[in-house]
């Protein structure tokens, strides 16, 4: 028998069942949603997540810190030898320290308060970490200040301006306000740090650039030379320390046996790329127990399957007798039944995955207009609205869909071999004489 | 020339309510290709299981059929399906057409499980159908036909695939006589196009008009053979 035979025969046979056959795939059509919706809310969370992770920094990039002396009131540090260190370990393209300045107080720009936060990075190492400056350069004084790709428009939301500030910024001058220090040393720690900056001192930093989108993090910080962080830290040294540095595996496949060499060095590590790796798992238990519980509903389809394709084959009994009679054989008729089984769950799968695309679709934009509308209640800004109306938490993969409607298939395919079996081996005389 | 099918010594046992019943005693009998054999007897005889037996529909409890010289007994159920599909043609009493086909379908039916495309199919309904006169009802479905009708159709079925044997279980038994003679007319004619039939039946009138042979079934033996008025 053709194929394509085989398959007219199958769709001519569901024709004839119209009713039942909606109503046995409407059981598939659930099954289906369920699991796909329920695995795709799973890998929604899970890409959720790793894009915050990813904000975390570069896959390549693992935070090096000191580790603690238990017992030890004393804050470790990394020094320069540390990272010559560092530098050394196998496969680290590059080390770099930052400081955070803590002082920094109130911001303003065209005399509006605006939020600033900023870093004081190495200037030389900066673009070997794959940061790159899309428009100006980088700061060559303790004056002068590159902004993150966001900062623009997170300045613009926070001072009111309506337009775009870019071409304002740069070259414009930010009046920045810094504060004493509140913890001796911070963020660059001397050994004989002397504190002599005033109460509150005002500084006006020149913006000489902005930098390409790179993370979560970077977009939204300010970055100036090492040195005027240290100098706005209120740190006079000539030994500088960092309570962290970057270390840059020479790709992301190196970045476990790095952050396994400096552990073996007595520091401390952590990279978005190993927090990934270790969540990568849980989210993948997450899936398999939210489609286990979707995976119920497709058990009683099957069951819905396998009743529908017993009472078919009882009401066919004398059609199996007479096929068999003029020439079928029990291989044939197993292959109509069981086609006519894998269609039913095929068709089920089909309607099942398409609703919930849909459905993913339509929950996707109502829990966006939810996020938006609180980001908007709260000030948060056009870039959190943004980022909102961007967020989906029911991602449905190509490899997903294709899964669905196999998977589909299948359970109508074992749901109709026990059926099949019977049609089969049915004494195609007493198949003939069925009324 | 070889038998179209022999029969040695055919024996057939159900067993029914948990007692054996012997329904075959040790049937033997051959027919010669051309030939047109009816089988007579009471209900229960037994003629209709000799037909499905030498037809592969049912297997004996005892002795050998023969199909030009292979060995039914040695089929399995596989071959067996080959063997129905291509050697033998069945036109059963009531018809047993598929409801939801159409006449055409219902007779490509046998070519579609043989794995004949569907032009050649259609082509070798068409004529078949046309033989039996039944060219201008090829789109009915079977209750759109009289019972003469859907005989018509059925016994194109048979011959769609060109068997050797025709196997013929009381082809007027649910039909008018008037229907009933055209239906024999058809058979007369086709044997005598060259086709074997082998026809069961409890009337001595429809026997004797068309057969070679007449074999009388009692209790599952062969008490008498008489020449038939076709010969």
């Amino acid at each position: 028998m053709r194929p394509r035979d085989l398959s007219a025969l199958i769709f001519s046979n569901l024709r004839r069942m119209k009713l039942r056959l909606a109503l046995t795939s409407m059981g598939v059509v659930i099954g289906t949603t369920s699991i796909v919706l329920m695995v795709s809310l799973g890998i929604g969370l899970q890409r959720n997540i790793e894009q915050e992770l990813g904000g975390m920094g570069p896959a390549t990039h693992v935070t090096v810190m000191p580790a603690f002396t238990p017992g030890s009131m004393e804050m470790p540090t990394l020094d320069s030898q540390a990272i010559s260190e560092i530098e050394e370990v196998t496969n680290v393209e590059a080390v770099m320290g930052q400081v955070w300045v803590e002082t920094m107080g109130r911001a303003e720009f065209q005399r509006r308060d605006v939020h600033l936060s900023a870093m004081g990075v190495p200037m030389d190492k900066f673009e070997q970490f794959g940061y790159v400056v899309e428009r100006g350069r980088l700061p060559r004084n303790e004056n002068e200040i590159v902004l993150g790709a966001r900062m623009p428009s997170m300045i613009a939301d926070e001072g009111g301006f309506r337009e775009d500030l870019t071409e304002d910024l740069l070259g414009g001058r930010l009046n920045v306000t810094f504060f004493e220090p509140v913890t001796e040393g911070a963020g660059g720690r001397p050994d004989e740090a002397e504190l002599d900056l005033p109460a509150e001192t005002t500084r006006r930093l020149t913006v000489v650039g902005i930098l390409a989108p790179a993370d979560m993090q970077v977009d939204s910080t300010a970055f100036v030379t090492i040195d005027a962080a240290l100098e706005f830290n209120g740190v006079r040294s000539n030994r500088i320390a960092f309570p962290n540095v970057i270390a840059m595996a020479d790709s992301p496949a190196n970045v476990a046996a790095v952050e396994e060499e400096l552990r073996a060095l007595g520091y401390e590590t952590f990279s978005a790329s190993s927090l990934q790796e270790g969540m990568r798992v849980t989210f993948l238990i997450i899936q398999g127990v939210l489609g286990a519980l979707g995976g119920i509903s497709m058990l009683v389809a099957a069951l819905g399957i396998a009743n529908t394709m017993t009472m078919s084959i009882f009401e066919r009994t004398r059609e199996i007798g007479i096929m068999k009679a003029v020439g079928a054989s029990g291989n044939q008729i197993k292959k109509v039944f069981l086609g006519e089984a894998a269609a039913i769950g095929l068709l089920g799968g089909t309607v099942g995955l398409l609703f919930s695309i849909s459905t993913a679709a339509v929950a996707n934009l109502v829990v966006q207009g939810l996020i938006a509308t609180e980001a908007v209640g709260q000030q948060a800004g056009a870039a959190a609205v943004g980022t909102a109306t961007q967020t989906a938490f029911f991602i449905i993969p190509v490899w997903l869909g294709v899964f669905a409607l196999v998977f589909a298939a299948g359970v109508g395919l074992l749901a109709g071999i026990l059926p099949a079996m019977r049609a089969a081996n049915l004494d195609p005389l007493i198949a003939l004489r069925h009324e | 020339m070889d038998c179209v099918t022999e029969v040695i010594d055919l024996k057939k046992q159900y067993i029914m309510g948990g007692q054996p019943l012997e329904v075959l005693r040790g049937v033997s009998l051959a027919v010669e290709p051309g030939e047109v054999v009816c089988v007579m007897g009471p209900s229960g005889s037994g003629k209709s299981t000799l037909l499905n037996i030498i037809g592969g529909l049912d297997r004996p409890s005892a002795g050998t059929v023969l199909a030009q010289g292979e060995d039914l007994a040695q089929m399995d159920d596989e071959r067996l399906a080959d063997y129905r599909r291509h050697k033998i043609g069945f036109v059963f009493q009531s018809f047993n057409l598929v409801p939801s086909m159409t006449a055409r379908q219902n007779v490509e039916l046998p070519l579609t499980f043989a794995g004949v495309p569907a032009e050649e199919r259609a082509q070798r309904a068409a004529a078949a159908l046309e033989s039996t006169g039944l060219g201008h009802r090829i789109e009915h479905r079977p209750t759109e036909l009289s019972g003469g009708e859907q005989q018509r159709v059925a016994i194109a079925r048979a011959v769609i695939n060109e068997p050797t044997l025709m196997l013929a279980d009381e082809p007027t038994g649910n039909l008018d006589s008037a229907t009933g003679r055209e239906i024999l007319g058809l058979i007369r004619q086709m044997n005598e196009d060259g086709r074997t039939f082998m026809i069961s039946t409890h009337d001595r009138g429809v026997a004797e008009s068309i057969a070679h042979r007449i074999i009388h079934i009692v209790d599952g033996m062969i008490a008498e053979v008489e020449i038939g008025g076709a010969s």
